[in-house]
């Protein structure tokens, strides 16, 4: 069952009508039977493996606190006998039972993840490394049906356990809650990766039903609905034309190709986050923004903090902070300090967290080392701007450069945008020596006056496609203006006249109808984030 | 509190954190890579674990706010 499809739309209903039609006491429910539900008609089988992932991190929860809790108690009666080293052994013992727990829950965890989307990427690296030492290995890759969402319920189950650990909440004890926060149907095919404490207690609440709630949800999925089927869709066919038919391609062809699939990933994705968000806030549920206009940032740091927000922002908790405040790091820090001076020193140990990070960004997206080098040409562009920032500053006061002004902002837009852009060749071509050759020949090459010559409506639509395309583009520029520059813009709507309202409502509804990009079966295709 | 000055004076010679009068975190005189820094050593001279939900800019604007945030997890296990 797709998102983008009727018959979603009519699980939604149902599931709503049964929902508001409970006891407010057992809606929550309600909801974990549809969940379930969607997950088996989706990935049958592959219920069961998020099934046991609940469980496994259900118990590691359980079982950190109770050593949490047993340890607390005891040093409460008795610290005021021990000697300040005996204190330090103690507490030492105690968070090294804890993190023993802790690391069998995130391994048996991870490695579910690892064995269904990484075993063909570790089979072939393996045959490829012994290969090299002329050791001959058998085909031993095979294919697995990848269970739904499970790139991102693994990492909300890791932060779950990672915080318990750290004591910011108690684990839930109630399991059958828990399975739903697990499981909540409207998020768990890509995301937004949910954090307990801010998901658990909404999904729990009571909630009543609410016109202006429905109202504003389905207007959120009409808009999510037209992001992925007018514009994202639309894109693909050009953007899959390029890419599948790289060598009959060069220059200016080839970076609108880059171009074309970093606007159609971001339609994409952030289109589902808002039938996502929309299907959810029908609930009465604030499920949290993935998006905040990504393209108007001004570097590459700020763009990250703008796209895909939940996976930036458990990067940062659970791999950045706790590998550079670690002990290890801190060595380091000061190895490097005394080596490379204060400046670089410093920043050394933060650089190889942050190189990790966008390491495992890449890695998270895809098993293949394409991925891999988008993650750390990210790493390299963000790294490279911080050492030479000093450089930059002396460049600005040397050219006299108004920085707040609009036309240096803009630039540094344009800037981060085409950098970016730089980096979709390797996310969306076959693999690195494409993405490289793509690229080679795009800088070789120019061959500027294709985009006038007729070239651009042999890339699989027409005129009149490319149009609703372009007029798709500016409306969600203009949308995404409006959105930084704090407008609200259903509230804005729904402040308007009756008739001026349901006429941009209606009309919204039939450019789904008549422009939306329908397959043969009027299936549209699916979200790229859910391969991931 | 001696080491703690100790920690915040080798990473940042250039300070004078003992009559600092500033806010170190709101009025940026430590940036976030001097606390990265600061943390680890403060961790590891102090046996404790400051984590990401304690990288709050009131823990670390003054040697003081750092020392209750340190006494208080001391006293944690």
């Amino acid at each position: 069952m797709e998102f983008v499809s009727a018959i979603f739309l009519i699980f939604v209903a149902i599931v709503c009508v049964i929902y508001f039609a409970f006891p407010k006491k057992h809606r929550w429910v309600v909801l974990l039977i549809a969940s379930y539900l969607f997950y088996w008609f989706n990935s049958t089988y592959l219920a069961a493996v998020l099934a046991g992932m609940t469980v496994v991190t259900w118990l590691t929860g359980l079982m950190i606190e109770k050593t949490s809790d047993k340890a607390s108690e005891y040093f409460k009666e008795h610290q005021a006998q021990m000697t300040e080293s005996e204190r330090k052994s103690y507490k030492n013992s105690v968070t090294q039972k804890k993190k023993r727990i802790l690391l069998l829950g995130v391994l048996i965890d991870l490695g579910v993840l690892l064995f269904f989307k990484y075993h063909n990427f570790f089979l072939g690296n393996a045959a490829s490394l012994l290969g090299l030492f002329g050791i001959p290995m058998k085909d031993y890759r095979f294919d697995l049906l990848l269970p739904l969402g499970i790139s991102f319920y693994t990492l909300q189950a890791i932060a779950y356990m990672v915080d318990i650990y750290r004591k910011k909440y108690r684990a839930d004890r109630r399991f059958f809650r828990f399975a739903l926060f697990m499981s909540y149907f409207p998020q768990i095919v890509q995301g937004p990766i949910a954090r307990y404490h801010k998901l658990a207690e909404q999904i729990y609440q009571e909630h009543s039903f609410d016109f202006t709630r429905l109202k504003f949800g389905c207007q959120l999925i009409l808009w999510g609905f037209m992001k992925k089927l007018i514009l994202a869709d639309r894109l693909g066919i050009l953007v899959d034309t390029i890419f599948d038919n790289y060598t009959d391609y060069r220059g200016g062809i080839l970076f609108l190709g880059a171009i074309g699939f970093g606007l159609q990933t971001y339609a994409d994705f952030s289109g589902g986050m808002e039938i996502a968000r929309g299907v959810s806030q029908i609930f009465g549920i604030e499920l949290e923004i993935n998006f905040k206009q990504p393209y108007f940032a001004k570097s590459i740091e700020e763009f990250w903090r703008r796209w895909h927000i939940t996976l930036g922002t458990w990067m940062k908790d659970y791999i950045f902070y706790p590998l550079s405040l670690s002990k290890r790091f801190a060595n380091l820090s000061k190895k490097a300090r005394k080596l490379f001076g204060n400046y670089i020193g410093k920043k050394l140990p933060s650089f190889l967290a942050m190189f990790l990070v966008y390491f495992l960004v890449g890695f998270w997206h895809g098993s293949s080392w394409k991925y891999v080098v988008y993650g750390v040409w990210n790493g390299i562009i963000i790294t490279s701007g911080i050492l030479l920032a000093p450089v930059y500053q002396k460049g600005i006061a040397l050219f006299h450069v108004k920085e707040d002004s609009y036309g240096w902002k803009f630039f540094q837009m344009v800037r981060t945008f085409l950098l970016c852009s730089l980096g979709r060749f390797f996310s969306r071509a076959g693999s690195c020596m494409i993405a490289f050759s793509m690229i080679r020949n795009m800088f070789l090459y120019p061959r500027t006056w294709e985009f006038f010559d007729g070239t651009l409506l042999t890339l699989g639509l027409d005129a009149k496609d490319l149009t609703v395309l372009a007029a798709m583009i500016i409306l969600l520029l203009l949308v995404d203006i409006a959105h930084e520059r704090g407008v609200k813009i259903r509230e804005s709507i729904a402040s308007q006249g009756f008739i001026f309202r349901w006429l941009i409502y209606w009309t919204a509804f039939y450019l789904v109808v008549i422009f939306g990009m329908y397959g043969p079966a009027y299936d549209s295709s699916s979200f790229i984030y859910q391969q991931f | 509190m001696e080491t703690l000055y100790k920690i915040l004076e080798e990473a940042r010679a250039d300070v004078d954190f003992r009559n600092q009068t500033g806010k170190l975190i709101d009025d940026g005189i430590l940036d976030s890579f001097d606390i990265i820094a600061i943390i680890g050593e403060i961790n590891e001279a102090f046996g404790i674990d400051i984590s990401v939900d304690e990288l709050l800019p009131e823990n670390f604007n003054s040697p003081e706010a750092m020392m209750a945030l340190i006494e208080k997890l001391q006293k944690e296990v």
